[in-house]
């Protein structure tokens, strides 16, 4: 099931986005010491967090060109005000976010062009909902909107069922949502003015320091949290799992979004 | 219109812009959400161009009066002092990082000296505990209130702005995102209704209405409900005519296509180059120039939706007004920046004192301007 | 203005078309009422005028429909938003956003008409639909009624030529219903509008048709006609033409006006009938004992009531003499008191309907009954327990609901699994929830186990949950609502079900707008205004001297206190010795 097809066009325009959310997101270890981003290693964070409000729009702009039509467009709400809904259930509770599986499940149902664009959608209606509109949000559009999409890439969409599907599922949940957890802190290390902390990033470090430093941050930060995340995400896809699968699976074919429509004259 | 015959068809027809507007309004226009943000945003800008604190906590003042005085009676007005709690909870994570796990910033005031602990070789010489100096907290504290006030900046425009009305200044080429969002935002407080109700429900059925099970099994019913509703929503999108679309010249296609997509690969060539050592030349241009041409391909592409927009926020002189006097408060500091360094960042080795300058103390008070120049809130009915 | 030309549907997977050989027009400026029974098809005929079937749906049109001159097969449905309003069953399903004055104009935004022109609609149709005052208002605020001319007058801002409505007012209140209704018959009068619409409560909506087209039933072809023409020959009609068909009127009164100025022999007859009997059954229903209502009306569809139940479903012994007491009992829930001393009694074996305005407190005493809201003063006991205070698993077998929204009670994906869950919650025998289930249904026997209860008409659905509800055995039966979006063969099945537990020995009571089922079932009668009783007594007391809460036999037969026809023709069919 591929309920928002995503044409040539939509593909660049992810691609090329993507390329450039890695940037934004890996510049402290990708740019040497020369470049201009080290050079203005404070305002980089804020520039990458502007350009990527853009680069969001102009993805959204895209796909929905090539077609966004009622169907996919009434369920993109009510998922995303379910995920958005589900958002602060667990945001007192050590990771508890069954958000994520609510993703993993949606990519894998109805498709990586849906699965991008719902986890965007889900992070900017949540943000708009709880007020919580901020620099980060662009970041988490972004990394959710991978998150669900790669969900959808999974193989066997057509022919895998049952146990293994469960199991593949909970492996990429698992590994996905420490990887989502990985990329917002990423997104917000390099705020840390570097001469405020050890864990900071350094314009001036070598690389492999860097990484010790970002890799001290996690660990003080949100390990705990990242780990809740993906264990939570695992066991909720055993438990609620193929049941949530069957719902989706029985809402696309109620929604009739493939079956033809033909005319017979009398 | 397919015939013109009917008697109320023609009265249709003659359906030409009235004289003057129908005065209908029971409630003062509010100030367009986008000034808001670009107000707010704009002190969050002259809160990165200093350290000082004494700055910073004008800055933190002006945006809190103008919220106490604007701030609407609605829900997501509350979330300012939920971002004044992340502020105060980043600043306290700076500070304890800064104690924990010390600074490079070599200083000679120790404070206190904790026991430490050794970490292995890859660590980079990061150490956990040692000596804990005045130089290394007040500079982290410095730092932190940076980020607490660009926080609470932000937190500012959240309260001020009404969500839904910024979702009505999309532009044209979001068009069906824009819908997919506000059915989201429709419906995520019906969604807790239902969970509220199911959860009850489960009494009937003899089963605890109460905890985490009960939670997780009303969960799917309440899903399979969501649903079963998009379904029912879409067939109802589509007969009140969501998703027409207007005719777009095919040349006026392929240049939105070319311009997106340039602007993108532009976008892509300028970032490679902000990244590389050789590239500080051209990064920022290209970069520049990659932004113009995907913005001007976003307002290209909004043709091809003929939606209009009931009741549009107008951008009138207040909302000039209110960003104006954000802007300047951002100019002026970023122009004190330059030129005043050492009264915007006040020295941390040696320590000195803060002191408050003049000039751009009286400038940030200009950002006080929308709290005289908006009209007050509507009362809760 | 809507022409439909030898019109069959068949869905995707479906091997016989759902509708067949439709061909009629409804002609400009008229009000046409579709009418049949359940699963004839009536919402896709509703449906392909606005080309959302095909279109929307999948499947296969045969023949042709038009639309002021659109050819739906040219014209998809977002192309015939400006000619084809379309409103459907559940108005909440139907909002886009959020507040009223945004969604009366989201039609138009769509259809990208100039602002001054939606400015200038928005507020007409909010004179219109008498909305000016709750203009701002989010829409989840509103009530049923509120919300339905909400939806109607979203989709009226086009200003459309043809009006497409499927129940509108199944859910609604007496009052609200008419507050809808007299809307449709001022756009029919004064604005020409063409109306095509489907209702069940024909009792309500009749008076206003100009013509009626009936699906007599699956596959069946239509017959477009006057109204008396059709009800001469439909299956489903309303108790006053009901009551025309006893006494053999013709042409059939379609108004209780229309019956009344009939009526006198008919008094005259039932005057002489009844007294020629015995007195205490001259005043038959008024205040009968239950014993004595469940023995003399037989119910109208159900000739083989005695087969109801192979299993007798005995309602588990009671502690206390009373099903349930309520002692001054209120409840506040800011801003409002939702009820205010308010003091009942249940006995076994009587059913009560409780009856009011939306929101004057009926499924808020529900909800007390079950517990799900803790009594703010006064006493609640069931079955001799404080019910917020009885752990469920033993609340169930004292006292059982079945909710507004039958779904709710439902959490399973097949029948099968549903039962089995009931069995064991309520620690029943397994297999005691299917029996039931097949008891209250016997066309059930033909749904796989299989089906997901989701997939299931409305009155298969609720019989589903009956049962469910049913297997813990309680002796105190609550329903609220029960038959929204039934059509008349299965009211009167439910009917049946209730009368012959009530029979058994169940206490029942109902929160219900359907004055003609309380009419038929109901020994008492609980009036309840803004939180308070304002009325308790024998049905026939209560009903009659009420004029909105009045069902359509008992208007045309005052002052004599008939409710039913069933009761008419009881009497009747027992001849006094003059006539």
């Amino acid at each position: 099931m591929n309920v928002i097809h995503l044409g040539p066009r939509s593909i660049a325009a992810l691609t090329l986005t993507s390329a450039v959310g890695v940037a934004a997101l890996g510049w402290p270890f990708l740019a040497p010491p020369r470049s201009q981003l080290t050079a203005h290693a404070t305002d980089a964070p804020w520039l990458f967090a502007g350009l990527l409000i853009l680069l969001v729009v102009v993805v959204a702009a895209t796909i929905s060109e090539s077609g966004l039509g009622p169907k996919a467009v009434a369920m993109l709400g009510v998922l995303a005000a379910t995920g958005a809904a589900l958002r602060p259930l667990g945001a007192g509770t050590a990771g508890i976010e069954p958000m994520f599986f609510l993703m993993v499940l949606s990519g894998r149902v109805l498709g990586p062009g849906f699965g991008f664009t719902l986890g965007g959608v889900s992070m900017f209606a949540s943000a708009l909902l709880t007020g919580g509109v901020g620099p980060w949000m662009p970041f988490q559009m972004l990394a959710m909107g991978w998150f669900a999409m790669g969900a959808g890439l999974l193989p066997g969409a057509r022919r895998l069922r049952g146990r293994t599907e469960l199991v593949l599922l909970a492996v990429y949940g698992f590994l996905a949502a420490f990887a989502y957890g990985t990329i917002t802190n990423l997104a917000g290390w390099p705020f840390l003015s570097g001469t405020a902390s050890n864990i900071a990033f350094q314009p001036d470090g070598s690389v492999p320091g860097n990484l010790a430093r970002f890799f001290l941050y996690c660990v003080a930060t949100s390990l705990g949290w990242d780990l809740g995340r993906a264990l939570c995400t695992v066991v909720l896809t055993f438990t609620l799992g193929p049941a949530v699968l069957r719902a989706l699976r029985r809402a696309t074919r109620r929604a009739a979004f493939e079956s033809a429509v033909t005319f017979e004259p009398r | 219109m397919h015939s013109g015959s009917r008697p109320q068809q023609q009265a249709r027809a003659s359906e030409t812009p009235p004289p003057a507007p129908p005065r209908h309004r029971t409630h003062p226009t509010p100030l367009h959400p986008a000034a808001w943000w670009l107000w707010s945003l704009s002190l969050g800008i002259a809160a990165t161009r200093t350290t000082n604190p004494l700055l910073l906590t004008l800055l933190i003042a002006t945006s809190a009066y103008v919220v106490a005085a604007r701030r609407p009676h609605t829900p997501w007005a509350r979330s300012y002092s939920a971002f004044v709690k992340l502020a105060l909870a980043v600043l306290l994570i700076r500070l304890a990082f800064a104690v924990t796990l010390g600074s490079p910033l070599p200083g000679t005031h120790v404070i206190v000296t904790l026991p430490e602990v050794p970490l292995p070789d890859w660590a980079q010489g990061i150490r956990l505990g040692g000596k804990v100096t005045a130089e290394t907290l007040t500079f982290a504290f410095y730092d932190g209130l940076k980020l607490a006030t660009l926080l609470i900046c932000v937190g500012a425009a959240n309260a001020l702005a009404s969500p839904t009305r910024l979702l009505k200044s999309l532009p044209g080429a979001l068009y069906e995102m824009g819908v997919a969002v506000v059915v989201a935002l429709t419906f995520a407080p019906n969604l807790i209704a239902d969970i509220q109700r199911l959860r009850a429900a489960r009494r009937l059925r003899g089963r605890p209405d109460s905890g985490l099970r009960g939670l997780l099994q009303v969960g799917l019913p309440v899903l399979e409900g969501a649903l079963e509703r998009s379904v029912a929503l879409a067939a109802a999108m589509d007969a009140r005519g969501y998703g027409r679309t207007a005719d777009v010249p095919p040349r006026v296609r392929r240049t939105t296509n070319t311009l997106t997509l340039g602007g993108l690969l532009g976008v892509c060539a300028g970032t490679y180059g902000l990244l590389t050592a050789e590239g500080g030349t051209y990064g920022i241009p290209v970069l520049l120039a990659g932004v113009t041409a995907a913005l001007a391909g976003l307002r290209l592409g909004g043709r091809r939706t003929p939606r209009t927009r009931y009741r549009p926020d107008p951008w009138g002189a207040r909302a000039w007004l209110v960003t104006a006097s954000g802007a300047a408060v951002a100019a002026a500091l970023a122009w004190a920046s330059v030129h005043d360094p050492a009264a915007l960042h006040p020295g941390v080795i040696p320590l000195t004192t803060p002191t408050l300058p003049l000039y751009p103390a009286a400038a940030i008070l200009l950002g006080l301007l929308p709290a005289f120049v908006t009209t007050p809130p509507e009362e809760p009915s | 203005m809507i022409r439909f030309e030898d019109v069959s549907v068949t869905y995707d997977g479906a091997t016989e078309p759902t509708v067949q050989g439709i061909d009629f027009e409804v002609p400009e400026g008229e009000l046409v009422l579709l009418v049949g029974p359940s699963g004839t098809g009536k919402s896709t005929i509703l449906n392909s005028v606005s080309g959302l079937v095909p279109h929307f749906t999948g499947g296969t049109l045969r023949g042709r429909v038009t639309v002021a001159g659109r050819d739906t097969r040219t014209h998809k449905p977002r192309e015939l938003a400006d000619v084809v309003g379309t409103v459907g069953q559940d108005p909440l399903s139907h909002f886009v956003t959020d507040t009223v004055e945004d969604e009366l104009a989201y039609g138009m935004e769509s259809l990208g008409l100039p602002p001054h022109v939606m400015r200038r609609r928005v507020e007409e149709t909010l004179d219109l639909l008498g909305l000016t005052d709750l203009r701002a208002r989010p829409i989840s605020t509103l009530s049923g009624g509120q919300q339905q001319r909400v939806a109607i007058g979203s989709v009226l801002t086009p200003h459309p030529r043809a009006l497409i409505l499927d129940e509108p007012t199944s859910a609604l209140d007496p009052a609200a219903a008419e507050e809808v209704l007299a809307v449709l018959q001022r756009l029919v009068h004064d604005l020409g509008t063409t109306i095509l619409m489907a209702e069940h409560r024909l009792e309500r909506v009749i008076q206003y048709a100009d013509q009626i087209a009936l699906l007599p039933g699956p596959g069946e072809p239509l017959s477009l006609g006057t109204p008396a023409e059709i009800m001469a020959v439909s299956p489903v009609y309303p108790p006053v033409v009901d009551l025309g068909r006893v006494a053999g009127w013709s042409p059939l009164p379609l108004t209780v006006r229309d019956a009344r100025r009939r009526a006198s022999d008919l008094r005259q007859r039932l005057a002489q009938a009844a007294g020629s009997r015995a007195a205490g059954a001259a005043r038959v229903g008024a205040g009968g004992t239950p014993q004595a209502r469940a023995s003399e009306t037989p119910p109208t569809a159900t000739p083989t009531r005695r087969t109801w139940f192979r299993s007798r479903i005995t309602p588990s012994p009671l502690p206390s003499p009373h099903a349930a007491e309520v002692q001054a009992l209120s409840i506040h829930r800011t801003p409002t008191r939702a009820l205010t001393d308010v003091t009942l009694t249940l006995t076994p074996g009587e059913t009560v309907a409780l009856m009011g305005r939306n929101g004057a407190g009926k499924s808020t005493l529900l909800n007390t009954l079950v517990g799900l809201i803790p009594p703010t003063s006064g006493t609640v006991l069931t079955g001799g327990t404080i019910p917020h205070r009885t752990p469920p698993h033993d609340l169930i077998r004292r006292v059982g609901l079945v909710p507004q929204e039958p779904r709710d009670l439902l959490y399973a994906d097949t029948i099968a699994a549903e039962c089995e869950a009931a069995d064991a919650d309520a620690s029943a025998a397994p297999g005691t929830c299917r029996t039931l289930v097949t008891d209250l249904l016997p066309g059930m026997t033909g749904v796989p186990d299989d089906t997901h209860p989701r997939d299931l008409s409305e009155g298969q659905r609720l019989a589903l949950a009956l049962a469910v509800v049913l297997t813990a055995r309680p002796p105190l039966l609550l329903l609220d609502e029960p038959t929204r979006g039934l059509d008349y063969a299965a009211k009167a099945r439910l009917a049946a079900v209730l009368k012959t537990l009530a029979a058994e020995g169940h206490a029942i009571v109902l929160a219900t707008h359907d004055v003609e089922l309380a009419a038929e079932i109901a020994d008492r009668v609980v009036l309840l205004a803004d939180g308070e009783i304002i009325a308790d007594g024998p049905a026939a007391d209560v009903v009659v001297a009420s004029p909105s809460f009045a069902p359509q036999v008992s208007k045309i037969l005052a002052p004599q206190k008939w409710l039913t026809v069933a009761q008419v023709k009881a009497a009747l069919g027992a001849p006094g010795p003059r006539s």
